[in-house]
């Protein structure tokens, strides 16, 4: 397999990244493990004693494990939609961080439905879903397009590391034997001939086609979830396209933290370059707008019509005593910050893009806490029993611990998919890219000049 | 460099096991209070509450209900074990026993043979409920009056009613029990249904008309049942009949039509649903056909030009 010296030179210098695992990784390995392990036992309690554990009741059917699940599965949407366009635009700024979008991708759809198993009260019955399923049900259609979406998800990332594979392959990467035949079968015999090269790009622009579509559709469902019911603050028209770009949102947040993280830790500066963290800025800008468009709408449409039900709910949302400071800091820090810090030149920058992003990925979260519990606390019907407990929604330290392994799953299989394959995509690195980034980089930070 | 991830993790996790011990500590209080009340009554004090109900066929019905007030919640009693007594004028006589049921409730049919009257022409029942480690011991009574109801369909052209006739047998004669309300019930699945309801004349007789549209059985077959219901000199009194005057339902279940609510989807959504499937999968299988293909080429580069 062969590489132009550009794409050697990104090779050699992330060689030592697959070669070597360091005690600092041990050390991250085992701390996410052990955190893994908490929340197994968490889990083992949820099973011992049934879901009274968790602070999900009557009422409130859905906690933080459905908070979590539409999280991560809206990163694995972002991520796909993300890598679909970076492929099928050819933008050569594009080639360095397809690879976070996808790893993004196929972690997040493995994370994210193992909180929807934990909502599941009969485990036993779970078989049910596919022998009988009710067309008609969004959760049989958010089922169907949760296992479609995956096996895309594995198809897209695994095709666009083909090439890569038969690099590591022919590169006689140090480590274990097992690792050397892994990448010689995954790489099933590539080589770069021109016939070679004609089907893996049929596959791969077929794929990036069909997963933008598919992310839409699949994310529209989740929304669908919601929104087919007949409850105030979700049964809304714009739920599919609120969500969609919800997590294209949220999504494009994770991933300027995670190229921040590995331009650090990788030192991969002239890979994943500042002006890519500009356009990432300006991406999640525009996105941060169209979700706060679509917020107030939502917000102003429900306060506006005065229907009962929903005024109640905007009450809550909006008062200090209940969900005021929340829905403030949701707003603030997920819409207005993430805008102003990429608005504003002197802000403009790639630590300051992270830092917004950061802080509004949190927001997103507590956004969708938002959107779930509160509407949940609002009965349609008078409540027969009005224990604090059952009108009330509060988190219990079960679930608490099974959200932290959740969160130390992800990063678990972020640390171990970049110890088995590179960042940046060796192969996908353009001789164009090449050039921008050597002309780029004789120019210093201070000779730059905001606009 | 690899201080920032340390960091992000650091904070992240600080906050989740701040709030997960804070959520312990609640869970635990909880628990606590829920210990505190746990407290149970020594011994439960059962009410038994005895009703008759007189059937056409001669026989009496009697009916014992035992329950409880256990934790605040009134409670039936089940499983456990009544006698059933005749009481007379010289004798206590045992008629037998019957076990409560899930809803508490116990039945003995007595038949006309078994039971006699006192010198005032009444029946006197008891009922008993032994008590045992847990639980007091219950009795209840009831005295009634001998009496027939029955109850004759009578059909005029398109006009359905029920003629219903009281006697009062106590005194060995038949004399008729006038101004006794009366009502004409039509069974259900759970629940009779109160179809209407008359006062009794001089001779004892009340004819009452029933709606002509009931839904029957397959064969368009409905139970008419006359009731007197707890009259303090009879009790309860009970006949019935079966006539083919409801609409025929058939107990088959009806096809279902394509809805939304139904077992049968909208054709509609069945076909987008397959189109959508068979749009991705078809391109899945595609993609994975050029990926076998892909394998199956000849290498035309050697691989070499990666060591370093």
């Amino acid at each position: 397999m062969e590489l132009n010296s550009y794409q050697q030179q990104a090779f050699n210098h992330q060689r030592p990244f697959l070669e070597k695992f360091g005690k600092w990784n041990w050390l991250l390995t085992f701390f996410f493990i052990a955190w893994i392990i908490a929340g197994l036992y968490a889990l083992y309690l949820q099973i011992a004693y049934g879901h009274g554990v968790t602070g999900m009741r009557d009422n409130v059917v859905w906690g933080l494990f459905i908070v979590n699940f539409i999280f991560f599965i809206g990163l694995s949407y972002a991520g796909a939609i993300i890598a679909g366009i970076l492929h099928l635009l050819k933008l050569p700024l594009g080639k360095p961080i397809v690879r976070l979008a996808q790893m993004m991708t196929i972690i997040s759809i493995v994370v994210g439905p193992i909180f929807i198993l934990l909502c599941v009260g009969r485990f036993d019955r779970l078989h049910h879903l596919f022998i009988y399923p009710r067309i008609q049900s969004p959760m049989t259609w958010d089922v169907m397009a949760v296992l479609t979406f995956f096996v895309g998800a594995v198809l897209f990332l695994y095709i666009a590391l083909i090439k890569d594979l038969a690099v590591y392959r022919d590169a006689g990467l140090k480590g274990p034997k097992w690792r050397q035949w892994l990448y010689k079968t995954l790489s099933i015999g590539y080589r770069g001939g021109a016939s070679q090269k004609r089907h893996l790009i049929i596959s791969q622009n077929l794929l990036a086609i069909i997963m933008i579509p598919l992310s839409i559709i699949v994310a529209s469902i989740l929304s669908w979830i919601f929104g087919m019911t007949l409850r105030p603050g979700w049964h809304s028209t714009i739920f599919g396209p609120y969500f969609v770009l919800g997590s294209l949102y949220s999504g494009t947040g994770v991933l300027i933290v995670a190229m921040w993280y590995y331009r650090k830790s990788h030192k991969l500066e002239n890979y994943i370059t500042d002006q890519i963290f500009r356009y990432m800025g300006y991406a999640m800008m525009v996105l941060a707008a169209g979700y706060g468009y679509f917020t107030f709408s939502e917000y102003f449409t429900a306060w506006f019509g005065s229907e009962k039900w929903d005024s109640e709910l905007i009450h809550k949302l909006f008062s200090p005593g209940e969900y005021g400071w929340w829905t403030l800091f949701a707003n603030l820090a997920g819409i207005i910050l993430p805008i102003t810090i990429v608005a504003i030149p002197a802000t403009r920058k790639t630590n300051w893009i992270t830092a917004a992003a950061l802080i509004m990925v949190i927001a997103m979260w507590v956004k969708r806490y938002l959107i779930i519990v509160p509407t949940l606390e609002t009965t349609l019907l008078p409540m027969q029993d009005t224990r604090t407990e059952y009108v009330k929604y509060s988190a219990t330290w079960p679930e608490w611990l099974l959200t932290g392994a959740g969160l130390a799953s992800f990063f678990l299989f972020f640390l171990l998919m970049s110890k088995f394959v590179t960042v940046v995509p060796v192969s996908g690195l353009e001789e164009t890219n090449h050039k921008h980034v050597h002309e780029s980089m004789p120019v210093k930070k201070e000779d730059i000049q905001p606009a | 460099m690899k201080r920032p991830l340390l960091l992000i993790t650091g904070l992240l996790y600080c906050l989740f096991f701040s709030i997960a011990l804070a959520g312990q500590t609640d869970s635990t209080a909880q628990q606590e209070a829920t210990e505190v009340t746990a407290d149970e009554p020594a011994l439960i004090s059962p009410t038994l509450d005895l009703v008759t109900v007189q059937k056409s066929d001669n026989t009496i019905d009697l009916k014992a209900s035992l329950k409880a007030k256990i934790k605040g919640t009134l409670t039936f009693l089940h499983s456990l074990k009544i006698k059933f007594y005749l009481v007379t004028d010289s004798a206590e006589n045992e008629l037998g026993t019957a076990i409560t049921d899930r809803n508490g409730n116990a039945v003995l049919n007595v038949k006309a043979e078994q039971v006699v009257t006192n010198k005032v022409g009444q029946l006197y029942f008891k009922a008993i409920a032994a008590g045992n480690k847990s639980m007091e011991g219950a009795e209840g009574e009831v005295t009634i009056k001998r009496a027939i109801l029955t109850l004759t369909p009578v059909k005029e052209d398109s006009l359905l009613s029920v003629q219903v006739k009281l006697v009062d047998v106590g005194s060995g004669t038949e004399t008729p029990v006038p101004e006794i309300t009366l009502g004409i019930f039509v069974k259900r699945l759970f629940n009779p249904l109160k179809v209407g309801e008359g006062a009794t004349d001089e001779n004892g007789e009340a004819t009452i008309e029933i709606p002509n549209s009931l839904p029957g059985d397959a064969k368009g077959n409905i139970t008419l049942i006359a009731r007197l219901e707890e009259n303090d000199t009879y009790g309860n009194l009970e006949a019935s009949a079966i006539e083919k005057w409801g609409v025929p339902v058939s107990d088959k279940p009806e096809e279902q039509p394509r809805a939304l609510w139904s077992s049968h989807p909208p054709l509609w959504m069945l076909i987008t649903f397959a189109i959508l499937m068979v749009a991705v999968w078809g391109h899945y299988i595609v993609i994975v056909y050029e990926l076998f293909r892909l394998r199956k080429e000849q290498p035309v580069l050697p691989g070499n030009a990666t060591n370093s």
